[in-house]
């Protein structure tokens, strides 16, 4: 101990560590990551930390939260992978498939990609795949008439892999580079309508299945990240309504429990507020309070 | 499928306590523990969830249990009687004439709901109308009329008015025969000043006779800020807590409630008309701790 002292450093308390560790999960907590998810996290920095040897001038306070920065950002940065280049270079046309429950804003999330790939020089294609819900057919349209893009709607009732193969056949005939998808939302506790999602998967066999999800869902965002995942493998997922709450906790775990990227950020409900995913300003925004 | 084994460790815990004459402090301090973690697991807002916590722990420390309790029943009532407490019984509804506004989140279910609550007020004798004033979301006017359709209710919208106080306010004159007018309004959150103050005067030419918050049962900590903002705009007299039927346990109405000094109106539990219920504290506190009924248990007491 006299050694270290001498060296100005200090072994950390496993108390002192504790505290600092109980207000970190409550911190995480308030920003809607889930409790196992944080834990996880949590556990990982104490392991790291226990018996660590500090700087007698920084705190055991600033070194937890640093150590808890970097576990965050190992975990939200995971599976980072170049989108737009993975689109451009893939065989045509492309074909990506949007799932995730009610609400989160699938349909939106496609009219706004439809735009982004249409400044990046890529042509699409909007495939209803939400012969359920009242008016689905009709939302579409409406933001595939406002950007002026095909899209392909079979009548309320059918099949949704039948509108998306559709879609495909036309994309191919007319030389269109993407294909996307839209599903109808559900719950991941309708057993019937995941079926029809693993359906539609193995049929269409995408080029990538990207799971929407939004900031403002709370504890709930594991277990629908983790269902949808095992019904039709996600390649990524984004995160809407991040404008209605900047904090966005539900990122980590939808990340920690599917392993796959965050790729995008929803942030209004215009067609350019759409921001490619940044893995150190969220890690910024959870700390910032 | 096992997505919900929640509770099971509070039901463990309180077990323990199987046989026990006396409680110890020790004992106390466990429950609270798992009870705490039960709710913010459910989104029980992190400060609600001390404050209830706080209080019963003082209770089941200081308050006697009536002779013949045992100390597991006598906890498990001061925890059912104090999230009573706090969620409220539900939102006091006369089934007589009135206008009722909807607001909420983006993709809450206000549109959905809009439909069942006419649905619900037709099968008790009233004759329903909803109108339809969101002039952002493609294609809401076609959602909501094929919803009306479904619930076979009255309805009106412009697809062609892109200002919703003049749907409102036609729409008010168009339904005069209705005896409960449900306006529906675009989603918004209280970030965005421009919504805000859009459903201020959509307010404002309506004077509902109520307003009811539509929350996501799967919405996290925000509830609290959320709600309290759509408060200070327009006021909330009630919540209508969706999607149910999923795992989410719709814990942030609590905080809802809370910030409006309100109750809860109805539940949500699927996508069709008659996917509705009234809102009725004992199931949806059992839901909430992820134990059976609590009612019945605290009825032995
Ligand atoms: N503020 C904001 N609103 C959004 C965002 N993304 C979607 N929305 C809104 O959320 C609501 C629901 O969006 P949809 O795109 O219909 O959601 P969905 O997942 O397709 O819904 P279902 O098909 O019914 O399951 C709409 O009012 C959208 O305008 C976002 O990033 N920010
Ligand atoms: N499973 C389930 N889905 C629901 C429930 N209530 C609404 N939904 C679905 O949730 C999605 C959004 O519902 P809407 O009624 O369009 O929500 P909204 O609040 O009107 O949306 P905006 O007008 O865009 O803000 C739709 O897919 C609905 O079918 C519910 O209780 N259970
Ligand atoms: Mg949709
Ligand atoms: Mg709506």
């Amino acid at each position: 101990k006299a050694k270290i002292m001498a060296t100005g450093k200090t072994v950390i308390e496993e108390e002192d560590l504790q505290n600092h560790l109980d207000d970190l999960e409550l911190a995480l907590l308030s920003s809607d990551v889930e409790m196992s998810v944080a834990n996880e996290i949590l556990s990982g920095v104490e392991e790291n930390l226990t018996g660590e040897t500090r700087r007698r001038l920084s705190s055991t306070g600033n070194l937890v939260r640093d150590a808890l920065r970097e576990a965050l950002f190992d975990v939200i940065s995971v599976g980072q992978f170049d989108f737009d280049e993975r689109v451009q270079t893939a065989d045509k046309p492309v074909v990506i498939i949007f799932t995730g429950v009610n609400g989160v804003g699938k349909t939106t999330t496609i009219a706004k990609l439809s735009q982004y790939f249409e400044d990046r020089g890529l042509s699409t294609v909007l495939a209803n795949g939400d012969t359920y819900r009242a008016g689905a057919n009709e939302q579409l349209e409406k933001h595939a008439q406002n950007l002026g893009k095909k899209i392909i709607t079979h009548e309320q009732g059918s099949d949704p892999t039948a509108v998306v193969y559709d879609a495909v056949e036309y994309a191919k005939a007319n030389d269109v580079d993407v294909v996307l998808g839209d599903t109808a939302g559900r719950l991941h506790t309708s057993d019937d309508l995941m079926a029809q999602l693993a359906k539609i998967d193995r049929n269409i066999d995408p080029d990538m299945t990207l799971f929407v999800d939004e900031a403002v869902a709370g504890q709930d965002a594991v277990n629908r990240a983790r269902e949808f995942d095992d019904a039709a493998e996600i390649d990524g997922a984004i995160l809407t309504k991040a404008d209605a709450d900047p904090q966005g906790g539900a990122a980590i775990s939808v990340a920690h429990v599917t392993g796959k990227p965050i790729l995008f950020l929803g942030t209004g409900q215009g067609y350019d507020d759409l921001e490619s995913f940044d893995p150190e300003a969220i890690v910024d925004s959870l700390f910032d309070e | 499928m096992v997505l919900d084994n929640l509770g099971s460790s509070l039901r463990g815990t309180l077990d323990n306590l199987r046989g026990k004459s006396r409680i110890s402090e020790e004992d106390i301090e466990d429950i609270v523990k798992e009870i705490q973690r039960s709710l913010l697991q459910a989104d029980v807002d992190v400060a609600l969830v001390q404050e209830l916590s706080d209080n019963i722990e003082t209770r089941a420390l200081e308050e006697e249990p009536p002779a013949g309790t045992t100390p597991r029943d006598w906890v498990l009532r001061i925890v059912y009687e104090e999230l009573v407490d706090m969620v409220g019984e539900s939102t006091d509804l006369p089934l007589e004439e009135q206008t009722i506004m909807l607001a909420g989140l983006y993709g809450s279910g206000k549109t959905t709901t809009a439909a069942k609550m006419a649905w619900w007020f037709s099968t008790k004798g009233l004759r329903p109308a909803i109108i339809q004033t969101d002039t952002d979301r493609p294609g809401a006017y076609d959602q909501s009329k094929e919803m009306a359709d479904r619930a076979e209710v009255d309805f009106y919208g412009d697809p062609d008015e892109d200002d919703p106080v003049k749907i409102a306010r036609d729409g008010l004159e168009a339904t005069e025969e209705a005896d409960v007018r449900i306006v529906d309004t675009a989603g918004r959150d209280g970030l965005n000043e421009e919504l805000i103050e859009q459903i201020e005067r959509i307010e404002a030419e309506v004077k509902p006779d109520r307003n009811l918050l539509v929350l996501d049962a799967a919405m996290g900590q925000s509830a609290k800020s959320q709600a309290a903002d759509f408060q200070e705009a327009i006021g909330i007299d009630g919540v209508v807590i969706t999607k149910l039927d999923g795992t989410a346990k719709g814990g942030g109405a609590l905080a809802a409630v809370d910030e409006t000094d309100s109750t809860i109106a109805f539940l949500g539990s699927g996508e069709t008309v008659k996917d509705i219920e009234r809102f009725e504290p004992s199931g949806f506190i059992s839901r909430l701790l992820g134990m059976g009924d609590l009612k019945q248990l605290t009825e032995r007491v």
